[in-house]
């Protein structure tokens, strides 16, 4: 057998005698809350959940299988999460310092996550290991997200631990490292919690998988506090009678934000699916839904093809999601014929498209930045592709015949908050002329931690934040039309282009500023990922063993299969400033491959 | 589990691969999944799938981290049905 099986060893066992525990005596949290709900004045996130713990309601976990694993009413995490907090305490920590957890679907990720609130301490999530063949990858990015926080504290459960350890091995400042059975053993300091105060930072949210330059997101109290609130009043009008169910991983924003943090400061309660679980088997997720009557459940577009391609008929007449009014799609570009398929394939189970309610938003501005308007469905503007491409304007097709991209409305900024396009100079562009699209508003981050040279890139004065997408506005709706190149978006990831040539040069045979990566569309809309490398290996050993240790490490580190064209150096394109333009290599590219129709798609990128 | 289970989750797996792969690769026990069979995710959520229901266990995230083979991906099959 070999050793790194053996290693696993201690993990798998853990996890199955998890699954062998009893679970006859648990039953799910209520719908209906014995408390009045409250949806505003909670200026800190301790505060909502002092709330919260008043009433009945709470999480509850899901296993495979679609049975209860654990239950955590938000009364028990008060609990718990003041419990922890004094164990952390006992590193006597400067308030403000970062706790590294990493984020599997867990009660105990729930725990710790308030407790280093209750401490004041900023806990951030990081991501668990989804990739095939990952390890080694995924240790340097738990380390570059470690050294980037310069966190004191980091916990992991028991699956994930020996990751977590070796990442730790080369990280100076860590002060300790454990799961949280291990915090649970150290004593408790007997201490009053001091009160958060808005201004102070509430997380850290990492957006990239960088091993280089991580970017944590720094989001305060205030800013949390003033997204949740135009979230559950003004995006989806929570209701007492509302019950969540998500798949969403609690390390991205949409998860952690929309389908953690949104549902406690509504005093609803909501039923998860571990992420892995929902990707093996799509449709636990909607029978979550269906037998638990949820009403408010989000995922990004690729979560509903998903659905759409596993559902067999006999899946249907089991199902019944009439009590779901609100299908929150975002995260990504919305096609509107994904949401089409998904529609016509569950109109039957009883899905209104009505619920569906597309919105847009980012980590940077904590999450939510615009939402469409509830229980009015999605709705989309045929463009005239030609204009678009010739003049960067967004005509709506008046005759019969001509070719048109559809876009979806994402709907209008939440209070308190405004969206503008401007053009390259930063000037500001009137309705329909396709631009960058820029937010400024109370949600908005205060910078990267510790990274001022990407928060000056990020934040524009004024304090408008550059989303890197690039839209249109019509009657004060927003339109994404697509990203700038530096931005891939493959099956509902977001993969940073940087991040990938990054990987690359890491190469010996690669030197620095020598790849470039871009995404190319296909007519389904699905995206391959390209990396042009410029080589001077003449052998075709050597060049096929970097072609394919390429495409092996892009795989590991991203998940995603890539195409590797090796050309010969000066092929790819600079700006004046002897900066590679990803946007001209992609252009190259198509030429190269003859991939004429892809030019169009261009136009839908916007970019330049 | 014994020997002969052994072997014979190996030629299922390898019997399976073979169907999902589309070019004519010869799958062998040292075939890597990601670079010479182009496993994409979405395949390997397939696979998954069907590898829990025929075996009856159920794969831990955590484990697949270090899964780059046939081998490796049988070694663990094998692991989880003994534990």
């Amino acid at each position: 057998m070999s050793s790194t099986i053996t290693k696993l060893n201690a993990p798998l066992t853990q996890t199955f005698d998890s699954q062998s525990s009893d679970e006859s005596q648990i039953t799910p949290t209520p719908t209906n809350n014995a408390l009045t709900q409250q949806l505003t004045g909670f200026d800190t996130l301790t505060s909502a959940l002092e709330y919260a713990a008043e009433g009945t309601t709470g999480y509850n976990f899901y296993d495979a299988r679609g049975n209860l694993r654990s239950v955590l009413a938000y009364s028990t995490l008060r609990q718990n999460a003041r419990i922890l907090a004094q164990r952390l305490s006992s590193f006597d920590l400067p308030r403000g310092e970062r706790v590294a957890i990493i984020a599997d679907t867990s009660p105990e990720f729930i725990e710790l996550f308030f407790a280093c609130r209750y401490a004041g301490l900023v806990p951030f999530a990081m991501p668990v290991p989804v990739n095939l063949g990952s390890h080694a990858i995924y240790v340097q990015q738990l380390r570059g997200m470690l050294l980037s926080s310069q966190a004191s504290l980091a916990l992991a459960n028991v699956d994930f631990f020996n990751f977590l350890s070796e990442a730790a091995e080369e990280t100076a400042g860590l002060k300790w490292i454990g799961t949280p059975g291990q915090l649970s053993e150290l004593p408790a300091k007997d201490i009053e919690f001091q009160k958060n105060h808005p201004d102070e930072t509430a997380y850290l949210q990492f957006t990239s998988g960088s091993t280089r330059t991580p970017r944590g997101v720094v989001i305060t109290e205030r800013a949390l506090m003033c997204n949740l609130e135009g979230i559950v009043c003004n995006g989806l009008e929570l209701k007492p009678t509302d019950r969540s169910a998500s798949w969403l991983p609690f390390y991205h924003d949409m998860g952690l934000v929309g389908l953690v943090l949104a549902p406690m400061i509504g005093q609803i309660s909501v039923d998860y699916l571990a992420t892995r679980d929902f990707a093996v088997r799509p449709l636990q997720w909607l029978r979550l839904i269906s037998r638990n009557r949820c009403t408010v459940a989000f995922s990004q577009p690729f979560g509903l093809k998903l659905c759409t391609l596993r559902v067999r008929e006999s899946d249907l007449k089991d199902l019944d999601l009439s009590c779901w009014r609100a299908a929150g799609i975002g995260a990504e570009m919305i096609r509107p014929e994904t949401l089409k398929s998904f529609a016509d394939k569950f109109a039957s189970a009883g899905f209104d498209e009505n619920a569906f309610l597309p919105c847009y938003g980012l980590a940077e501005s904590t999450l939510a930045v615009t939402f469409s308007k509830i229980g009015q469905g999605s709705k989309s503007l045929q463009v005239d592709s030609k204009t678009l491409i010739d003049k960067r304007t967004a005509v709506r097709v008046q005759a019969e015949g001509r070719k048109f991209n559809e876009f979806v409305n994402c709907g209008q900024p939440l209070p308190g908050h405004t969206v503008k396009i401007v053009d390259e100079e930063g000037q500001q562009l009137s309705e329909f002329m396709v631009g960058s699209v820029l937010v400024q508003g109370d949600s908005i981050m205060t910078g990267y931690y510790n990274n001022p040279e990407e928060t000056n890139k990020a934040l524009k004065p004024g304090n408008w934040l550059d989303t890197g997408d690039i839209g249109f506005l019509f009657e004060g709706d927003l339109y994404i039309t697509g990203r700038r190149t530096d931005v891939i978006i493959v099956n509902g990831r977001n993969i940073r282009a940087q991040d990938i040539e990054e990987l690359a040069e890491q190469q010996a045979e690669v030197r620095s500023r020598e790849a470039s990566a871009f995404g190319i569309n296909d007519a389904d809309g699905a995206t391959t990922i390209v990396l042009v490398i410029e080589c001077r290996l003449a052998s075709v050993t050597e060049r096929q063993s970097l072609t394919s240790r390429l495409q092996q490490l892009v795989y590991m580190a991203f998940g995603v299969n890539c195409v590797v064209e090796l050309v010969p150096p000066h092929t790819l394109p600079r700006t004046s400033s002897g900066k590679l333009s990803r946007f001209a290599a992609r252009q190259g590219y198509i030429q190269r491959t003859n991939l004429t129709d892809q030019l169009s798609a261009t136009a839908e990128s916007g970019d330049r | 589990m014994t020997a002969s289970d052994y072997d014979e989750t190996m030629q299922l797996l390898c019997d399976r691969l073979g169907s999902l792969v589309s070019s004519d690769t010869p799958i062998t026990p040292e075939s890597n999944l990601i670079g010479q069979l182009a496993i994409d995710s979405i395949k390997l959520l397939n696979l998954i799938m069907e590898i829990e229901d025929t075996f009856d266990i159920s794969v831990p995230i955590n484990a697949l981290a270090d899964v780059q083979t046939v081998r490796d991906l049988v070694d663990l099959i094998h692991k989880i049905k003994s534990a």
